[in-house]
């Protein structure tokens, strides 16, 4: 692994993430599109140098403007990039879409549920070792903003594989292979 | 190779995950959010917004008066200019001319303000970046950083929304506005979220033509408070009505733009300083070499003699159709470069105020500086550069034609 991708979609906290794992360089603010751009960084990940890339946020991989258009564009050549998909905890499915669509097209995914204050606050609980069975990537934790839960997603990165779309269609609801879209 | 999904079985199965992995309880409403109804509910919202531009354009006004007129002009004014033009005085005449200024405004009897009289490299040049602009745009990168950073921006694009809407833009264009009162080079960048390139084009035409930077309102804080008012609503008259007109005109869509509006958050403050600093150096790098090549180009042009030829070749032009004297060619001459610069170099007391007022928005409307037409050539196509090019020509001569129409209507 020698290159890290952050995608998610705007106002997750990629920037803020970025910021705690390659130092300074990007600035964030709150309201969307912030990055648009990407912005480049270097991590020591096993004790190597890694470079980290903080992609601008799209919502999914058809790209809608010129900031998605770079996020795509990104991407497709990084292919062999680790990516952590980075999804606000407190609106877990819409960042799950952009995740599948990670996972389906054959990319190294862990995901990270940021944001977990605000889920927190707004009484949302998501169960992560279950989404990790489901999902087969490793699911970890963060409040970017307040450093929590970044060694978690940092010693887990190595974690960070493909996974089959079929198989997770399988898994979900734990009856296996019931989905009539398939 | 899988099968791909289409999106309909793609969100079932996001349907499926959350159903499953999310558990959603009693939300209880806290105070963020009653703060988020407050904001954004026209009602209460409208009179929030202008309370908090408000209180920042106060503070803005206070810190970089405090600076400027507190401290600078007095540093520079009673002690650095006076003593550069003693330690200077053997130098020939033209290297003194360039680098400390007219040795006219070193005479006994002379009495103005020698740090905009002087004109030279080293002391009108290093006084305006340092003794005014740095400040002013230090404090408008803070109160944006600040207004950035809780989440209040897309709010306020939510609020002015509808108002936006009747115009033909869209409340989001008030993120890149607001941006681009700090410095357009960002503003410019802020524009890519647009969807189309008709709105791109249009957002990015208004900015570089009708919106002034931090350096520009610093400059004319200091010179010209008393017109400030009013060349901020003219500029809004413009930019609102001429952003009617381009939504007309141009071909192509405008469609909506859908905003994610995110939770209040209380700022990082390192995050605000990060981002302060940063702009602030990107203006110390960007922005000071061009007003010193600025300073150096106006006092070269003046002893060789060319200043008065350009001005003597512009003088009959400039006066019919805009009313502007002659004395103001300098600061055309150098508004390619820097608009902080050109503000700076206006003759300010031989002109009349409403003179002073059209000189300020034509120098606004006027070419975009250089580093904001760099932005352009990234960002534009050739066609889309040449639109906005004919659209801030056409602007000068509607905005210089109608104020100077006015001007003499009203005999000022």
């Amino acid at each position: 692994m020698n290159k890290v991708l952050l995608m998610g979609q705007a106002n997750v906290g990629k920037s803020v993430l970025f910021n705690h794992l390659a130092g300074a360089g990007a600035t964030v603010s709150n309201y969307p599109g912030t990055t648009v751009d990407f912005d480049k960084g270097h991590m020591m990940l096993q004790g190597k140098k890694v470079d980290v890339i903080d992609v601008p946020g799209t919502f999914s991989l058809q790209p809608k403007d010129r900031a998605e258009e770079v996020a795509v564009k990104m991407l497709e050549k990084e292919k062999g990039a680790t990516v952590v998909c980075v999804i606000d905890s407190s609106k877990v499915e819409r960042g799950l879409y952009l995740a599948l669509e990670l996972i389906e097209k054959g990319h190294s995914v862990i995901i990270d549920l940021n944001m977990a204050d605000v889920a927190e606050n707004a009484n949302i609980k998501v169960d992560t070792e279950r989404l990790e069975d489901i999902l087969g990537v490793p699911v970890v934790t963060t409040v970017a903003i307040r450093g929590e839960g970044l060694k978690e997603l940092v010693s887990r990165m190595g974690e960070a594989m493909p996974a089959g779309i079929e198989s997770i269609t399988k898994r979900v609801g734990g009856k296996g292979g019931t989905s009539t879209h398939s | 190779m899988e099968q791909a999904l289409t999106v309909d079985q793609r969100w079932d199965l996001v349907d499926k995950i959350t159903k499953e992995t999310v558990e959603v309880g009693a939300y209880e409403p806290t105070l963020r959010d009653a703060i988020a109804g407050v904001t954004v509910r026209p009602l209460t919202g409208i009179p929030f917004a202008i309370a908090v531009l408000y209180g920042f354009w106060t503070f803005f006004g206070e810190f970089a008066g405090l600076f400027t007129d507190g401290f600078f002009v007095r540093i520079f004014g009673t002690h650095w200019i006076p003593w550069l033009a003693e330690r200077l005085a053997g130098l020939p005449d033209w290297a003194f001319v360039i680098l400390v200024g007219d040795r006219a405004v070193f005479a006994e009897e002379f009495l103005g303000d020698s740090c905009f009289a002087a004109g030279g490299v080293l002391t009108t040049g290093l006084f305006m970046p340092f003794g005014i602009v740095l400040w002013a745009v230090l404090a408008l990168f803070l109160v944006l950083a600040i207004l950035e950073d809780t989440g209040y921006l897309p709010r306020l694009a939510v609020l002015l929304d509808t108002v936006m809407h009747k115009i033909g833009l869209h409340g989001f264009a008030i993120v890149p506005t607001l941006i681009s009162l700090g410095c357009n080079v960002p503003g410019v960048t802020a524009c890519r979220p647009l969807e189309t390139r008709k709105q791109r084009f249009m957002m990015i035409a208004l900015l570089g033509v009708f919106v002034p930077c931090g350096a520009q309102i610093g400059m004319m804080e200091e010179l010209v408070p008393g017109l400030i008012g009013w060349v901020f609503l003219t500029l809004a008259v413009g930019y609102l009505g001429f952003g009617w007109v381009l939504n007309k005109i141009l071909p192509g869509e405008s469609p909506e733009i859908l905003m994610d509006v995110p939770p209040y958050q209380a700022p990082q403050w390192s995050n605000i300083l990060r981002k302060t600093w940063m702009r602030t150096q990107h203006f110390l790098l960007v922005a000071v070499p061009f007003v010193l090549l600025g300073c150096a180009i106006v006092m070269a042009l003046y002893t060789t003699g060319a200043m008065d030829a350009i001005a003597g070749g512009l003088e009959g032009f400039l006066a019919t159709v805009f009313g502007v004297p002659a004395s103001a060619t300098p600061s055309l001459v150098v508004g390619f470069l820097r608009k902080d610069l050109a503000i700076g170099l206006l003759p300010i007391e031989t002109m009349t105020n409403y003179q002073v007022f059209k000189s300020v928005i034509l120098l606004t409307i006027y070419f975009p500086c250089l580093a904001t037409f760099a932005m352009l050539l990234r960002e534009l196509n050739w066609k889309e550069i040449l639109g906005t090019l004919g659209f801030l020509v056409a602007m000068i001569f509607v905005f210089g034609g109608i104020l100077n129409l006015i001007g003499m209507a009203g005999g000022w």
